[in-house]
């Protein structure tokens, strides 16, 4: 399909994009495009979000013939959608010319070989949620590094409370800080890919949780965001929380929470690493049958970096941090009444964005990847450790990979 | 639709010598009526089912980076097989489903009929009350059903747990070691008013006269239970036995909505669960085929297995 050739722009005539999204209220954006474009008019339709149903029915859809022009595509799911042919090579359409308005470590999240397969809609960079009244009662402040995050939580043990929570059955968030320690797990070399999952940064974050779940610095009988974790954060037991920006709307589902919580730079490793990380984050894709590929670019490009694009998708869908290098959106560059007025976004996340992992790219299987990697972790509770599960998780994945037909060799860091 | 039809042309001929009009109408009346479920059997029940079968033996294989340089599907023989029974996380699920339901269907089966027996004895007070409050759980669907209880399971919400607590008593309704069984009380919770209702209706169906000649014999009612009662659900008890057994290699709601609530459960926890994973997370239609019919199977054993156990044991 991306060797086909290259289809022309409708001259002149009406063209209607279907864009199918988990956003919701999706149409009130587009519609705000529509008024201005006659000629080229963007339906959107809700779908059930990602693996929650979404992808199947794209997945579906693409196996008969059809399926919308844009799609709402993670990240991190991209590759999997390549491996099917799912997807239109935008650079072939000219998407590298906007390439320098876009964050460039996103830019490189969605760039393969010489292609381009999503324009980045949204991610969300990394900090450090913490509730000040709760550190002060053993007189610390936000923890500035890994290893004053691990002296705090030993102290707020002794009066019950975790300073967070480590998802077991969620590798993303281990992946996320190790990716933070300068990990990049798999890359592409030539005709084949490599994988490392046993460099020193993944190997020694594996060994920094294993020892803090050991000492029961963090609790791993839940993850952020889910129902026994509200019940904890609202019972004065959860400290802080490292996650991502878009995590302050969660945040405030937080009951009586308001004006307790405040945000920090995410804490950092020792020697070496980056100032953040990133989790989620998502794109919209042009869809391999879509007969007006450049029409859909174009409106991409004016949803994700124009002035009233942005503002538009915060307003109406709240959408993670915006990919657009240069405006991260009015509403966002005012202070929080939630976080006791303090101007976070421009305080804390903007930075956080220049200071990510460049290097990391996602790779065809990393729902499976993360599954596999799931299973490791969770042997923790009953006497396994990070260690080898990231260790066997690199054996099972390579595996995976052959299992699809697809080459792929280890390197050593 | 198009084998109903050809169905009914190449019978014709062949048996419309005489009365040709009438007997056409004859043959054509029972293929009509079928026609509307056949339609929907085949299209819905047994052509999935072939492609089923067919996907499962085939293999697609992608060359370069993305398959970029070709994708190419052929005849695997077992292999994809072979891939469902390496793989651990699927048959430790199978394990965990025949564990669950030895204790689970036997626990349920057991309450079921003590419940039918209670309500149709002579003593019963409200029994009509007391059938549709025991079934009404079953009006609930699982989903729902998972979630309410999900509320009774999470620590910082559940009262329970907070009772416990005062009597410091720690409870784990989530942990890795117990969440099978706080998904097997959901299970029985469910089902356990419906299977009583099957019961109640084959003891509805024993005639009077049974009973009468059990009381002119001096039977209490223990003895009528034991040796009346028992003896004529068995084929109740056989039934919702054999349902049961493949209710749960069919689990799947509960545990997938507890999921979100307890890291215990992975992504392969039921079988259900595993081949679902395998065609819809990572997108291997062929080996979540392989699976499905691998699942089929044991069901089909076990089953049977059962079926015959009790067929030997009533000779």
């Amino acid at each position: 399909m991306n060797s086909a050739p290259v289809i022309r722009p409708a001259s002149g005539e009406k063209v209607t994009l279907t864009y199918w999204a988990w956003l919701k209220d999706l149409q009130n954006v587009c519609d705000i495009w529509n008024a201005k474009n006659p000629n080229v008019q963007v339906n959107a339709v809700w779908i059930p979000g990602g693996n929650g149903g979404g992808y199947q029915k794209m997945h579906s859809a693409l196996a008969a013939g059809g399926g919308p022009d844009l799609a709402q595509i993670e990240l991190r799911t991209i590759p999997e959608f390549m491996l099917v042919n799912g997807l239109v090579d935008l650079a072939r359409y000219g998407a590298k010319d906007y390439a320098d308005r876009f964050d460039k470590t996103l830019w490189g999240q969605v760039s393969f070989v010489d292609g381009v397969y999503g324009i980045p809609q949204d991610s969300g960079p990394m900090g450090l949620y913490y509730r000040p009244d709760l550190l002060q009662k053993v007189g610390a402040d936000a923890p500035k590094t890994w290893d004053d995050w691990a002296a705090t939580a030993a102290e707020l043990r002794k009066a019950k409370i975790y300073i967070d929570c480590f998802p077991l059955a969620d590798p993303s968030w281990f992946t996320a800080v190790a990716t933070q320690a300068g990990a990049s797990w798999l890359k592409v070399d030539g005709d084949s890919w490599t994988i490392n999952m046993t460099d020193d940064a993944t190997l020694n974050t594996a060994r920094f949780f294993d020892k803090a779940i050991d000492k029961d610095l963090v609790t791993t009988a839940y993850a952020g965001f889910s129902t026994p974790w509200f019940a904890a954060a609202a019972a004065d037991n959860i400290a802080t929380l490292t996650s991502a920006s878009w995590g302050d709307a969660l945040l405030e589902g937080v009951s009586g929470g308001k004006g307790k919580w405040r945000v920090a730079a995410m804490p950092t490793w020792p020697k070496g690493g980056y100032g953040s990380s990133y989790i989620g984050g998502s794109t919209a894709a042009v869809l391999a049958n879509s007969k007006h590929p450049k029409e859909a670019l174009e409106f991409a490009i004016w949803m994700q970096t124009s002035k009233e694009g942005i503002d538009a998708l915060i307003k109406n869908c709240g959408i993670g941090w915006s990919p657009d290098r240069d405006y991260i959106g009015k509403q966002r560059e005012q202070p929080s009444a939630f976080f006791g007025g303090q101007n976070y976004n421009e305080e804390v996340f903007l930075p956080a964005t220049h200071e990510q992992n460049p290097d990391w790219s996602w790779w065809p299987i990393t729902q499976q990847s993360f599954n596999i990697l799931a299973d490791g972790f969770r042997k923790k509770s009953s006497g396994g450790t990070l260690v080898d599960a990231v260790a066997q998780a690199e054996k099972n994945i390579i595996t995976a990979f052959r299992n699809k037909g697809l080459s792929i060799r280890k390197v050593e860091s | 639709m198009t084998s109903t039809v050809s169905a009914t042309r190449t019978r014709t001929p062949s048996s419309s010598l005489r009365g040709k009009s009438q007997h056409r109408k004859r043959m054509w009346a029972p293929w009509a009526l079928l026609g509307p479920f056949l339609l929907l059997f085949i299209l819905t029940f047994a052509l999935p089912i072939i492609i089923a079968i067919g996907e499962s033996f085939t293999k697609v294989t992608r060359h370069g980076i993305f398959g970029e340089k070709g994708v190419t599907t052929e005849f695997a023989w077992f292999s994809n097989y072979a891939q469902a029974l390496a793989n651990g996380n699927f048959i430790a699920s199978i394990g965990r489903m025949l564990l669950f339901g030895v204790v689970q269907v036997t626990v349920m089966i057991a309450a079921c009929t003590v419940l039918a027996l209670l309500l149709e004895s002579a003593s019963a007070r409200w029994p009509g009350f007391f059938r549709a409050a025991y079934f009404l759980p079953y009006g609930i669907p699982g989903v729902i059903a998972t979630i309410l209880w999900s509320f009774l399971y999470v620590p910082g919400l559940s009262p329970l747990i907070d009772i416990a607590g005062m009597f410091r008593i720690q409870l784990d309704f989530l942990g890795a070691g117990t969440v099978l069984w706080s998904i097997a009380n959901i299970v029985t919770w469910t089902y356990t008013g419906y299977n009583m209702l099957i019961i109640v209706a084959q003891l509805k169906a024993i005639p009077t006269d049974v009973y009468e000649a059990a009381k002119v014999d001096g039977a209490g009612p223990w003895r009528v239970a034991r040796s009346i009662q028992l003896p004529l659900i068995r084929p109740a008890l056989v039934l919702t036995t054999v349902f049961s057994i493949i209710g749960t290699l069919q689990l799947f709601a509960e545990p997938q909505v507890l999921q979100s609530v307890a890291p215990a459960i992975d992504s392969e926890y039921t079988p259900n669960l595993s081949a679902y994973t395998t065609a819809f997370a990572y997108n291997d239609y062929n080996v979540a085929a392989a699976q499905a019919v691998l699942i089929a199977a044991v069901a089909f054993i076990l089953s049977f297995t059962f079926l015959r156990l009790t067929n030997r044991s009533s000779k």
